[in-house]
């Protein structure tokens, strides 16, 4: 038994059946055969269909003035205006709705996740609880929710509930001041630019003195300093050239000033509280995840407390906080589309809705809609790994 | 010897200091008891005092508010909601109409004198899942597979009822059959330690294991054939699904989705790891052209193009548009979950498996698998919640699942403008299901000693 030949031993025989190259090719051609069949077998029917109803799948619609009203526009947008001009608005009103949500769901969950590491017994369990009553809740419940049960039963105009006699909140929406920028005020916008230039270069600078001198200069605050105090000298150099136009109740309805519909503030509202549930829970569990020792660690070397937390522990903690977090503000982003419900005109309602059915388009405008968020999600995804690729743990 | 101590010298001749007791230190504070804690954990200094005050104040107003609203100022018995209003106002909840309407909320429109057929097909999957919690139960994944696979089947007759076709008899009688396989398996093994059918063959005189198997074929046969004629007698109304609605729509929406995406979710994973470029990047497509769209756009998707993508003639009704598009887009989800997972598993354990000698299916099947599972369970069940909850945007193409049922109180004429009350209460519903189903994924993971076993 000097000489078994164990390949011979264990393999069924050279067959042509059994080379590994002949069979990954037999497999992937048959899985596309099928996959290739059954998206032709679709296409050909959705062809023969839409042939019979007389329906047309170009764009040549997008020109044609879409002859409806839309209630809260960020762009520019009257009834004449194309079906272009309406998935722009669309778009806009999304990204808004995204952007606002985005930046109030992280304040609050931050919040809460620090709230929940708290050693105070108290205020531990009370965000926990709150976490666990809302994230366990469906998001559209809470929007609709706050939007029946809250912002349609609020006063009529005429008893608003008012503060700084400048923000108002009633049945027909929130008002506040409109800023109106008057001559001079892009010299503002400029102090800014050059103010933040300022500010970096200050924290480079401080980079630099630290790992070539060892010398730790202040950071945050002279940053904070250049970027507030220079764009408001500024300000008062030129004559404050901003003009605040308060919204003033006129009759029946408030005039001047900016709004936002009712619907806008119970989406934004549910949406910040529902996504800042997951976020609290993000935050707490990447603290968490910074063993002990780290902190042990510094106190032995003598490191000041508030420097563990922003050198040593935030660091690590952020490399398992930010993967998450960028996925749930893509969440923030794609459930911004429950505005549907409610009435908000964001991209699925006035254009897979209401465009859809009047023009009757729905391969170019479902193909459009879904072309929009795979944009946004693509884009981020990129970013994402990115930063991924630069904190990964360089281990060995 | 008066006083030995003060006389003490050391031999250089300094005298030695005289020996005088500290008055005793105090004792610690207190470390057990309620008071303790409370020192610890509630006022360790003035800005936890300060926060505990403002927890305390918050726990009360928010509670005190609710409790007064939805209990002690409530209406219990009211004809209609002009009635509620005289008697408290706003201040206090009106219980009546969400109990006049509680059975529309948990049943929908499905008939009155047909909502048997929906419980006792509840209680049958009751009892065919049971023996997955007794512990002397030893087919368990078997029992479990069957409840995956078969019991679609025996559910859909049961709630749509109607003429069936032989075809439609045959899976309706092949779920009865796995039915009263897992009842009889799970009763044999409690009771004799043996499988079912593994006894009966060898009552039937089977002496190899060869023999075991072929004689269990033929009661499997028998239990089949039983089946057969437990279903054949039955004969239930039809009940459109357009009647469907309330909570029972919800469970049926993501029962379907439950069921579906986690077998599709495992292959898509698998696809996108593969080595075969092809089947890798359509995977990938999939996975991420899902992902990446909202839930929302995809239900609309099918319920505008479904119609055009069939040839023509072919009705799909909106309840299985809904499934399908549900289906589809929490298996692009639970795909991610299962890569997850399949990562997390050190490069050695395929290895081991392939110089055992098995092959991908079977290396996956018995050596990945099972370990990719018990770490992928907190985001397997976090995925089922996301689903559940995920349900309710059905509701916005026009099904009556349990929110849409919930809004419909409120207009009802007699119940006009009736939208907070219903909403507490379905939200508690879904509330205890969400909850529920994270609690048992927590005490599964600490059973299974997968959470932080670092």
């Amino acid at each position: 038994m000097a000489s078994v030949d164990l390949g011979k031993m264990f393999s069924r025989g050279n067959s042509f059946f059994n080379n590994a190259i002949i069979r990954s090719v037999f497999y992937q051609a048959l899985t596309f055969v099928i996959v290739a069949g059954g998206i032709w077998y679709l296409v050909s029917n959705t062809i023969t269909n839409m042939s019979q109803r007389g329906m047309s799948a170009g764009f040549d619609f997008l020109d044609v003035s879409a002859g409806f009203g839309i209630g809260f526009t960020l762009v520019p947008y009257t009834e004449s205006d194309s079906y272009l001009r309406v998935f722009q608005v669309g778009i806009a009103n999304t990204l808004l709705v995204a952007i606002i949500g985005i930046i109030l769901a992280t304040v609050i969950g931050v919040f809460l996740g620090l709230a929940r590491l708290s050693g105070n017994w108290l205020i531990s369990n009370l965000a926990r609880w709150y976490i666990e009553i809302l994230r366990n809740t469906p998001l559209l419940l809470q929007v609709i929710a706050w939007y029946f049960g809250v912002f349609t039963i609020l006063p009529r105009p005429r008893d608003s509930v008012g503060w700084a006699n400048a923000f108002f909140l009633n049945n027909r929406g929130f008002y506040f001041p409109r800023a109106i920028p008057q001559d001079g005020f892009g010299l503002v916008l400029v102090a800014v630019v050059l103010a933040s230039i300022g500010a970096i270069i200050w924290v480079l600078h401080a980079r630099r003195m630290r790992n070539g001198r060892g010398l730790i200069l202040p950071v945050a605050l002279p940053a904070l300093a250049i970027i507030s105090v220079v764009p408001t000298f500024a300000f008062l150099l030129l004559g404050q050239p901003l003009h605040w136009e308060t919204p003033v109740l006129q009759g029946f309805n408030f005039i001047g000033g900016s709004s936002v519909p009712p619907s806008f503030c119970a989406l934004i509202i549910a949406l910040s509280i529902y996504t800042s549930c997951f976020i609290g829970e993000i935050v707490r569990s990447g603290i968490q995840s910074v063993s002990h020792g780290q902190t042990e660690a510094a106190k032995a070397l003598g490191v000041k407390p508030s420097r563990t937390m922003s050198s040593i522990i935030l660091p690590q903690a952020l490399r398992v906080i930010i993967p998450p977090l960028i996925s749930q503000y893509l969440n923030v982003t794609k459930n911004s589309s429950l505005a549907i419900a409610i009435g908000f005109p964001d991209l699925v309602s006035v254009w897979m809705n209401t465009s859809l059915n009047q023009s009757g388009r729905a391969i170019p405008i479902v193909a459009m809609t879904m072309a929009f968020y795979c944009l946004v999600s693509l884009s981020v995804s990129i970013v994402m790994n990115q930063y991924n690729r630069r904190v990964l743990l360089k281990e060995r | 010897m008066t006083d030995a101590r003060t006389s003490a010298i050391f031999r250089d001749g300094t005298p030695l200091e005289p020996f005088i007791a500290k008055p005793s230190r105090l004792p610690p504070p207190r470390s057990l008891g309620p008071f303790a804690w409370a020192r610890q954990n509630l006022f360790a200094s003035v800005p936890h005092m300060l926060l505990t005050l403002l927890g305390g104040w918050l726990i009360f107003t928010v509670l005190g508010t609710l409790v007064e609203w939805a209990l002690i100022n409530a209406v219990w018995d009211a004809p209609n909601r002009r009635a509620c209003m005289d008697q408290v106002g706003r201040t206090g909840a009106c219980w009546p109409g969400v109990i006049a309407w509680a059975p529309n909320l948990i049943y929908g429109l499905y008939p009155k004198d047909q909502v048997w057929r929906i419980n006792w097909a509840f209680l049958l999957l009751i009892i065919w899942a049971a023996p997955l919690w007794m512990p002397k139960v030893q087919s368990k994944i078997g029992i479990g597979l069957a409840i995956v696979l078969l019991f679609p089947f025996l559910a859909s007759y049961f709630f749509i009822g109607g003429g069936r076709n032989a075809v439609w008899t045959l899976l309706v009688a092949i779920g009865a059959t796995g039915l009263i396989w897992s009842v009889l398996t799970a009763t044999s093994e409690t009771l004799k330690g043996t499988p079912f059918l593994k006894l009966v063959a060898r009552s039937l005189g089977a002496r190899t294991a060869e023999a075991e198997v072929a004689r269990g074929r033929v009661a499997l046969a028998g239990i089949f054939v039983v089946g057969l004629l437990a279903i054949l007698p039955l004969e239930f109304r039809e009940v459109p699904t357009r009647l469907w609605g309330g909570l029972f729509l919800t469970l049926v929406i993501s029962g379907f989705g439950i069921a579906f995406s986690l077998p599709a979710g495992i292959l898509l994973a698998l696809a996108r790891r593969s080595k075969m470029p092809l089947i890798s990047v359509m995977a990938t497509t999939f996975i991420e052209l899902f992902r990446s769209v909202p839930l929302i756009t995809i239900l609309f998707m099918f319920n505008t193009m479904l119609p055009l993508f069939l040839p023509a003639g072919v009705e799909v009704n909106q309840l299985l548009r809904a499934i399908v598009a549900v289906c589809l887009f929490t298996s692009a989800y639970m795909a991610e979950v299962v890569r997850g997972g399949l990562q997390g598993i050190p490069r050695g354990q395929y290895e081991a498996a392939a110089s055992m000698g098995l092959g991908f299916w079977q290396s996956t099947a018995l050596v990945i698998m099972p370990q990719a599972l018990k770490i992928m369970i907190p985001s397997i069940v976090g995925n089922f919640i996301g689903l559940f909850k995920d349900t309710t945007l059905v509701s916005i193409i026009g099904l009556l699942d349990l929110l849409s049922m919930s809004r419909a109180v409120g207009e009802d004429t007699r119940w006009l403008g009736l939208f907070l009350e219903p909403f507490f209460f379905i939200s508690m519903i879904y509330f205890i299901f969400c909850f529920a189903m994270s609690q048992y994924s927590l005490s599964l993971e600490n059973r299974l000693g997968t959470g932080q076993r670092r």
